[in-house]
């Protein structure tokens, strides 16, 4: 008998690892590496996996999470939606076999891709506890439920029924999963809650809620009824195609020629482009796909790729809307009452690697929000909440690595979070996310999302500045109506009584003080619909007449009725005008515009512009811009000519405040 | 800024009423005037005041006292801030004119309590009023025992023999001798030392000398010092207060005595000693009458340190740069001032007044003193 060759020995020793083996070793790169890790993780795949499932039946989503105490470090969890259910052949391989799935092929945005993630928790249950999951699935009202109790076989990969029943379900369809795992339950940053929070907030379709071990039940209800778009699957684009990839298109096609292997197969290829591109790699438009060799297939994707192509379609991608980030943020933000809610962002979509991507961006300021901490940074990605790794994501760094101060946030040096009450969320969505890793807890650096991340803060940035400014303008002017309504009245009634005499009429001091005409916006919201008044006041020493402007957004301000009515408008551009009577010094006019029930605006809406005086003298609106091409009435140009010639109207100040901080800060005794 | 009068204190005739001065709120009621007549002509109302800042206050060497300087700032109702002051100060006049009228007195502090009762207009610190109370002197050229304002606490204490007339709270004139009818705590200076409260009679003394320490007036009054030679010991008790300042200022006025001051040999010392003869800077606007412009350092000086052979302790980094900044103020820019000033931080020493009971508790009265005060040409 000869011995075995080293090579031999080895050989006998090699043997196919199962991905189930693989991942029981390396919990970590799935999100399982301890026990508060893995609940989220459990809680995160099943709830995006019964979101995914009730869009794609179009159903609005009612989804129930419920964790309860079983045994000193046990918990179960279970996750109950409204779903279409699962075929029950399919259930086993869904829940227990892992990368199985139907949308690892597609090219849509969906939340879940690999197949992964809810076998792995099936997996992790079973290795911790050594209890099966159990399925509860029923596809339509007549049928009853199945339930099946499920457990991995790691070496082969392949589910394992322990049982299997069939039963009454009070619902007319859904899925729910049930399973015993090591964890721990935890509140605050990363936690299930702070998880289901972000998801209720860009998913304002879904109702969510959550049942804690303690019994305390917590509700997201949704905030709106309209379910967004069902992305569509689309074809590869060959700007991100790799050459493997063109190689097995090629091979597999049943095309009888290029020509229609391009324009039918793969995104954004024209007939005529598909004929420069053939040229250009010397293929005949003829030819069969699969007469091509290796060298020609990379002749064929690099002309590909340096041709002009249309941008890959993005009704692949599932934005969350302007409308529905601002529903989401103020529905689940509710309790903090944030002074302000800029208008959300939402890029249009750009390409990367062929993939289609967009970015969206929200941001919020003020009321309950940490004045001293770093910005809260909410990221999404295709509307999934990303809890970890928040410094190794692209989002992040293009939020640290914006000039901040210059849209009125502290931020040390002008780089890294910015400091102030404000929160901040940022939604990729894209067929394809670069993540740092399996367990898709951060978005990988990569220039093209770098760039629209910027972009869009840069837009809700803009708002927060106009915001802050607008509030310092406020401040000002509160500054102003406190001398006048609180202080002066006192003061005169002092010195009168001290000298005795009448009190003089204070008018031409109030309007000294102030010297601004204010524009005062004010909404009341009735069963009838909603009222923004305007009130306009000349705080200034002298008559003025002027023109007021209001803009907004068109399609409701078509449904709104003006009282008076405008002397102008452009319904197009939601641009409506009036001409003001003369306004004496202390006078004041209002006119209103009322909305029907139904229609959503709030006072940022509406911009407000005034003619006939220039910007220094207005507080509460602008200065009319010049591009806007009205005729204003003579009346008012000359009004305006008259200001400008007027000058610097304000008093001279040039002797030293008194009371000014530098000033009254005396000298202490020094003795 | 308008030319300052002197200070009239005319008292009223009748003896069983409390001083009051005639004209000394008749300022105050201008002021309500003037800001009376900005509203009725629709004017902003403001008031124009001699800025307190370092900057603007400067040493007159003509009358060798700190005076504020031309600077003028403006409290005005543009501006919150100086709307509520302004407020604030009718607040303040009505109040003043209502305790002259019940013939009250109020400390600062218990201003700073009525204001509770002012709205808007209430004080937020007791440093903001105490603000207040000086701007008004310095608008109104008064001082706030016009006003009838004071602070908690009294000047200190004169021990000699001086004969004062006081007119105590019950309205009672009292003819007081410093050295005869007082006990061993001396004369006690009350808030008021004006002429309708204190009036000086007679003194059979040659000389003031002002001691910072309670505890070497107490030396030199054990040893007889006062009797022997001819002196009045007053108790600065530190800094002193405006009404010792005040006090000493109005017996070398009316008396015509020399006043030397007798400290311990320090850099914060030095400083008492310029505050009782140019004034501190924050009463710069009533240096005229609370300051002893020809009061002469005693000592200790440096130069005692060293001749006498005193104890002596380092000098810390505080002291320092005190001495450092002494040599950049008009108050010491004299040759004999920054002489010693420069052989302190030469030496790095300082040494207390009670270190000269190194060589005995006599020492002081029978050698240091005299031999100093004949250098002086003042025995």
């Amino acid at each position: 008998m000869t011995t075995p060759t080293i090579a031999q020995q080895l050989a006998s020793k090699q043997r196919e690892i199962s991905v189930a083996e693989f991942f029981e070793r390396n919990r970590q790169i799935l999100g399982f590496d301890n026990p508060q890790r893995a609940l989220l993780t459990t809680v995160k795949e099943a709830v995006d996996n019964s979101l995914d499932a009730t869009e794609e039946a179009g159903l609005l989503p009612e989804i129930e999470v419920e964790i309860a105490k079983d045994g000193p470090d046990r918990l179960k969890v279970a996750v109950t939606d409204n779903g279409p259910g699962i075929l029950r052949r399919e259930i086993p391989n869904v829940f227990a076999r892992l990368l199985y799935g139907s949308r690892f092929h597609a090219h849509r945005q969906a939340r879940g891709q690999q197949g992964i993630g809810i076998s792995a928790a099936v997996l992790y249950a079973g290795l911790t506890a050594a209890r099966p999951a159990k399925i509860t699935s029923k596809i339509a009202e007549e049928e009853g439920a199945h339930l099946l109790e499920l457990a991995i076989d790691i070496q082969k990969n392949a589910p394992r029924i322990v049982t299997e029943d069939v039963a009454l379900w009070d619902r007319p369809h859904g899925t729910r999963i049930e399973l015993i795992l090591k964890a721990r339950y935890i509140r605050g940053r990363q936690s299930p809650l702070e998880y289901l929070r972000g998801t209720a907030i860009v998913n304002p379709h879904a109702r969510i809620s959550l049942t804690e071990p303690d019994g305390t039940r917590i509700t997201f209800e949704r905030a709106t009824d309209i379910l967004p778009p069902l992305p569509r699957e689309t074809l590869p684009h060959p700007y991100g195609l790799e050459l493997g990839e063109l190689g097995s298109l090629v091979r597999g096609s049943r095309r009888p020629s290029l020509i229609e292997l391009l324009t039918k197969d793969l995104g954004g290829v024209s007939p005529r482009v598909a004929r420069e591109v053939l040229a250009a790699a010397q293929l005949t438009p003829s030819a069969a796909p699969s007469s091509l060799d290796g060298p020609a297939q990379e002749r064929l994707l690099s002309a590909l790729q340096s041709a002009t192509l249309l941008a890959p379609s993005s009704d692949c991608l599932s934005p969350i809307g302007p409308l529905l980030i601002k529903r989401g943020l103020r529905n689940v933000l509710g309790e903090v009452r944030p002074e302000f809610f800029a208008p959300p962002v939402s890029r249009p979509a750009k390409v990367r690697g062929g993939f289609p991507f967009l970015v969206e961006v929200g941001l919020v300021y003020g009321g309950g929000l940490p004045v001293d901490q770093a910005v809260q940074v909410l990221r999404f990605a295709n509307r999934v909440p990303l809890l970890f790794q928040q410094g190794a994501c692209a989002i992040t760094n293009a939020i640290a690595s914006m000039d901040w101060r210059r849209y009125g946030l502290d931020q040390k040096g002008g780089s890294g979070l910015p400091t102030g009450p404000a929160l901040i969320l940022v939604h990729v969505a894209s067929t394809k996310i670069p993540f740092t890793s399996e367990a898709k807890e951060a978005i990988a650096e990569d220039p093209d999302i770098d760039r629209e991340v910027t972009l869009a803060l840069q837009g809700a940035a803009r708002h927060l500045k106009a915001h802050l400014s607008r509030k310092s303008r406020r401040a000002f002017a509160s500054e102003k109506f406190a001398i006048i309504q609180r202080i002066l009245p006192k003061l005169a009634e002092k010195t009168s009584g001290l000298v005795g005499r009448p009190v003089p009429d204070l008018t031409p001091v109030i309007t000294r003080i102030m010297d601004v005409v204010t524009v005062e916006p004010t909404l009341g919201t009735e069963k009838t619909g909603t009222t923004a008044t305007l009130e306009v006041t000349n705080y200034t020493p002298r008559p003025r007449a002027l023109e007021l402007f209001v803009e907004g957004p068109p399609e409701e301000l078509r449904t709104a009725q003006f009282e008076p009515a405008p002397e102008g408008s452009d319904a197009d551009l939601g641009r409506y005008w009036w001409t003001l009577p003369k306004l004496t010094p202390s006078g004041r006019t209002r006119l209103s515009v009322r909305f029907p029930a139904g229609v959503e605006v709030d006072a940022n809406d509406l911009d407000l512009y005034v003619a006939g005086i220039d910007e220094g003298h207005l507080l509460g609106a602008d200065a009319l811009p010049g591009d806007w091409e009205v005729r204003l009435p003579r009346a008012i140009v000359e009004a305006a000519e008259a200001a400008e010639a007027a000058g610097g109207t304000k008093e001279s100040e040039e002797e030293v405040d008194y009371d000014a901080e530098e000033t009254s800060a005396r000298v202490a005794d020094d003795e | 800024m308008p030319k300052r009068r002197p200070l009239e204190s005319p008292t009223t005739s009748d003896p069983e009423e409390a001083p009051v001065r005639a004209d000394a709120l008749a300022p105050t009621m201008d002021l309500a005037g003037e800001i009376y007549q900005q509203l009725v002509r629709g004017e902003i109302p403001r008031m124009r005041l001699p800025l307190r800042t370092k900057q603007n206050i400067s040493f007159q060497s003509r009358d060798g006292v700190f005076r504020l300087g031309r600077a003028m700032g403006t409290r005005s109702a543009r501006k919150l801030d100086g709307a509520l002051m302004l407020l604030r100060t009718f607040y303040l006049v009505d109040f003043i004119n209502e305790m002259a009228h019940d013939r009250k007195t109020s400390t600062l502090r218990e201003l700073y309590y009525i204001s509770e009762g002012w709205q808007d207009a209430k004080f937020h610190s007791e440093d903001e009023s105490n603000l207040l109370v000086e701007d008004l002197e310095v608008m109104c050229e008064r001082l706030r025992e016009d006003f009838r304002l004071h602070p908690e606490e009294n000047g200190a204490s004169v021990i000699g023999d001086l004969t004062i007339k006081e007119r105590n709270r019950k309205g009672i004139v009292k003819k007081i001798n410093c050295r005869d009818d007082v006990g061993d705590g001396g004369y006690s200076i009350p808030f008021n030392v004006e002429k309708e409260k204190i009036e000086f009679v007679s003194t059979g003394a040659k000389f003031v000398i002002a001691i910072e320490c309670g505890g070497m007036v107490d030396r030199l009054a054990e040893n007889g010092f006062d009797e022997r030679q001819k002196a009045i010991l007053l108790h600065l008790k530190g800094q002193p207060a405006r009404s010792t300042r005040r006090f000493l200022r109005r017996i070398h006025e009316e008396l015509h005595l020399p006043v030397v001051v007798f400290t311990d040999g320090d850099p914060w010392s030095f400083r008492i000693f310029a505050s009782v003869a140019f004034g501190a800077i924050k009463t710069a606007h009533i240096s005229q009458y609370l300051a002893t412009p020809s009061a002469e350092f005693l000592g200790v000086t440096a130069s005692d340190i060293e001749n006498y052979d005193l104890p002596s302790d380092k000098l810390s980094d505080q002291d320092v740069r005190a001495l450092q900044a002494e040599l950049t103020d008009p108050r010491f820019a004299t040759a004999d001032w920054r002489s010693e000033i420069e052989l302190m931080l030469k030496n790095g020493r300082k040494a207390e007044q009670q270190s000269l009971a190194k060589y005995g508790l006599n020492y002081v009265t029978d050698r240091y003193l005299p031999e100093k005060l004949s250098e002086m040409g003042v025995l």
